[in-house]
């Protein structure tokens, strides 16, 4: 064998070649944005995902199979994401998937990863048909919460009734700026500007000037990232002091930035994890402590939004496999199915053969930054 | 009595520049026909990009023009195959065939007056064209979906044949792409594909010699454009579902990379670039984090040390030998 060969040989066997599947070892695979745009969130999936293989692990495992995560980097890119399923598939014998946020990732496998009959829990929303969506399930809030919380939030509170919606072109917030409309027609609220941008924007003031020209007295933003850092300084530095800007579903990274610019004229929705002190004693709370003081002790203060609907999803894994006493692909999924009361650290959980969407509960609450640190508003 | 060393046109040792890429490019289908299906998607991927690739060699390598805008083209022919298929049910070869013209169609419109421009703003004005046509993708939802994708497309078919499998549809893929490259062989000795190269040489000079230049730069644009619909054609049929993300800029780098890497301007370089290109990053993701390291110092490493591409360093390491 010549140098080169000998050099890359290994290589080779080891990017495509199937390794030998264990018997005592469940393999869970998780295709995740670890660069790109959904870098913030998918690392924190995976981190969580880590957090609960290691707990369990500890414990024996999952139903006497030690877990074994399989972690690839898809670069929030759809085409990326194809490989790395197929990867997993094909190469590394993943028998269940935990997916993370990269919705169009997720819809692009999900195809051929039902036609293998392979279970996908998936912290993005469903892909789209019914086949895809037997074998898919979601651990995202439905995004209709996200909205009816920060609506019913501007009913509750001060009287402003007009409002201007700002969104991504996401597919999470594509859903959910659609069903703004309908919400807010529920609620008596009209939204008298809807504009978007895209998520590397460096300014909004344009879209921002012309929400408030409507008569808008509160911005919902519809996405993610710094994004919601870069609304604030543009309210801010146009001179609406009397504008709120209420903020979606995220890490608490961009909350305490756009919080220390706009004070409590920002909102944003929060599961408890980020408010644990806004969630009374109770199996909710035992749930979220477990979960927290694990990740505190690894992680120390960062965000376990995402690393805590990962947690759930590894735990929601484990009572399927446990409940089945198999890791066959079919047992598994009618498993998940028959999950249908579980408490997780950021939500409860309760699947069904006609609901693969877990949460059916709001789980969401609205906070607010003071003194640097995420409080609910009463 | 003369040497045949000297009176021979073929040197010894050129023979086996030309022959490896072939001998390599067959072990590579050798091996993606009997491995799984990780292996058939990473050369699916590669035989699509080829096909782009081909294409754009016609433009930039054979005419020396230079366009940042071919994934414009790819996703009219991605988005085109997707709503026929989809929406109209119509047959995926007729689907490709309808929406390889509908490009040429639109390139024919739009580099009538793009191709009166020249080097840099040649470039800008086609990257300008593929930026569009993104922005298009992403925010004509009620058309293409938007970020949601396109998803349910049906895999390439022929009257009853329908290509099920992996293995079936990279078949399928390699037969497009074989028409591809054997119409650009017999393109690039035609009449028009030496007026192109001269063109490349100097337009000037080409001109004074009688060729319509700007004629034969618009007809070479078209053709890199039905080339790149194909290719997004193939790639919404081969993967199921499309979403505008494929058809950004990172489109455009990975083709230039495949076809600087392979060797412009000829037609084993942008085959070699595209599987080169696709292939090394596997074959780096042992090294997790530092995947994109090791995979674009590689890279640099062979446009380094090849600057002509991989086939440059072929005929180059050839001459060698010969001397």
């Amino acid at each position: 064998m010549t140098f080169r060969s000998s050099l890359f040989a290994p290589l080779i066997a080891a990017a495509f070649c199937a390794p030998a599947q264990a018997e005592d070892v469940l393999k869970i695979g998780a295709s995740v944005g670890l660069s790109g745009y959904a870098a913030s969130t998918d690392r924190g999936w995976r981190d969580g995902l880590d957090l609960a293989a290691d707990y369990l692990n500890a414990k024996g495992g999952i139903d006497g199979h030690k877990i074994e995560l399989v972690v690839e980097d898809n670069k929030s890119d759809p085409q990326e994401a194809v490989i790395v399923y197929r990867k997993m598939m094909a190469s590394d014998n993943v028998q269940i998937f935990a997916s993370g946020c990269v919705s169009a990732g997720n819809f692009a496998a999900a195809p051929f990863v039902a036609k293998a009959g392979i279970p996908m829990v998936l912290c993005s929303i469903l892909p789209k048909g019914a086949a895809e969506q037997k074998w898919a399930f979601s651990f995202l809030p439905p995004p209709r919460y996200e909205i009816q919380t920060r609506m019913q939030y501007l009913l509750d509170h001060g009287d402003v009734r007009k409002i201007g919606i700002l969104s991504d072109p996401t597919p999470y917030a594509m859903i959910m700026t659609k069903l703004a409309t309908d919400v807010a027609k529920e609620l008596g609220i009209e939204i008298v500007a809807s504009e978007t941008y895209k998520q590397d924007d460096a300014d909004m003031s344009v879209q921002i000037g012309r929400i408030n020209a409507a008569g808008a007295g509160a911005i919902i933003k519809i996405g993610i990232g710094g994004s919601t850092v870069t609304v604030a300084k543009n309210i801010q530095q146009l001179g609406l002091d009397k504008m709120l800007l209420l903020a979606s579903l995220d890490d608490a990274a961009p909350f305490l930035q756009a919080g220390a610019v706009l004070g409590d004229r920002f909102l944003f929705v929060s599961p408890s994890v980020q408010i644990p002190d806004a969630v009374p004693a109770g199996p909710a709370h035992d749930a979220m402590e477990t979960f927290l003081t694990l990740w505190k002790a690894k992680y120390g203060d960062r965000d376990g939004n995402a690393a805590g609907r990962a947690w759930d999803a590894m735990m929601v894994i484990d009572k399927a496999v446990t409940a089945a006493h198999s890791t066959d692909g079919a047992a598994v999924r009618d498993a998940l199915e028959q999950v249908s009361d579980y408490q997780g650290a950021i939500a409860r959980y309760q699947f069904s053969a006609t609901q693969h969407v877990g949460i059916v509960q709001n789980p969401l609450m609205m906070g607010v930054v003071r003194d640097g640190q995420l409080v609910q508003v009463k | 009595m003369t040497s045949p060393d000297i009176i021979s046109t073929k040197a010894p040792g050129l023979a086996w520049a030309r022959i490896l890429p072939a001998v390599l490019g067959l072990g590579v289908l050798v091996y993606a026909f009997t491995s799984n299906g990780y292996v058939v998607t990473v050369v699916g991927f590669a035989a699509i990009y080829g096909l782009l690739c081909t294409g754009l060699n016609f433009f930039m390598g054979f005419t020396g023009q230079a366009s940042f805008g071919q994934n414009a083209f790819a996703a009219l022919g991605s988005y085109g195959s997707a709503i026929l298929c989809t929406d109209y049910n119509v047959e995926p070869v007729l689907a490709l065939v309808m929406t390889m013209v509908f490009s040429g169609l639109v390139a024919l419109v739009v580099g009538y007056p793009t191709l009166r421009l020249r080097g840099h703003y040649l470039a800008m004005a086609t990257f300008a064209l593929g930026l569009i046509t993104y922005e298009i993708s992403v925010e004509w939802t009620d058309l293409t979906q938007g970020y949601m994708g396109y998803s349910g497309i049906p895999p390439l078919s022929l009257g009853p044949f329908q290509a099920q499998t992996d293995k079936q549809q990279l078949a399928v893929i390699l037969v497009v792409l074989a028409l591809g490259v054997l119409a650009a062989v017999r393109l690039r000795g035609s009449r028009f594909g030496r007026a192109c190269r001269a063109i490349a040489g100097s337009e000037a000079a080409a001109g004074a010699l009688g060729i319509p230049v700007a004629r034969y730069k618009l007809i070479s644009f078209v053709i890199a454009a039905v080339y790149a619909s194909a290719a997004g054609s193939l790639f919404a049929h081969f993967v199921g579902f499309i979403s505008p993300e494929v058809f950004g800029t990172t489109m455009v780098v990975q083709s230039f990379t495949m076809l600087y890497l392979g060797g412009i301007g000829t037609i084993a370089g942008p085959l070699i670039g595209a599987v080169v290109v696709s292939v090394l990053p596997e074959l780096m993701r042992g090294l997790k984090d530092y995947q994109n390291i090791g995979y674009l110092v590689l890279l640099l490493a062979i446009l380094i040390y090849a600057p002509k591409g991989v086939v440059g360093l072929l005929d180059s390491l050839s001459g060698k030998w010969r001397r």
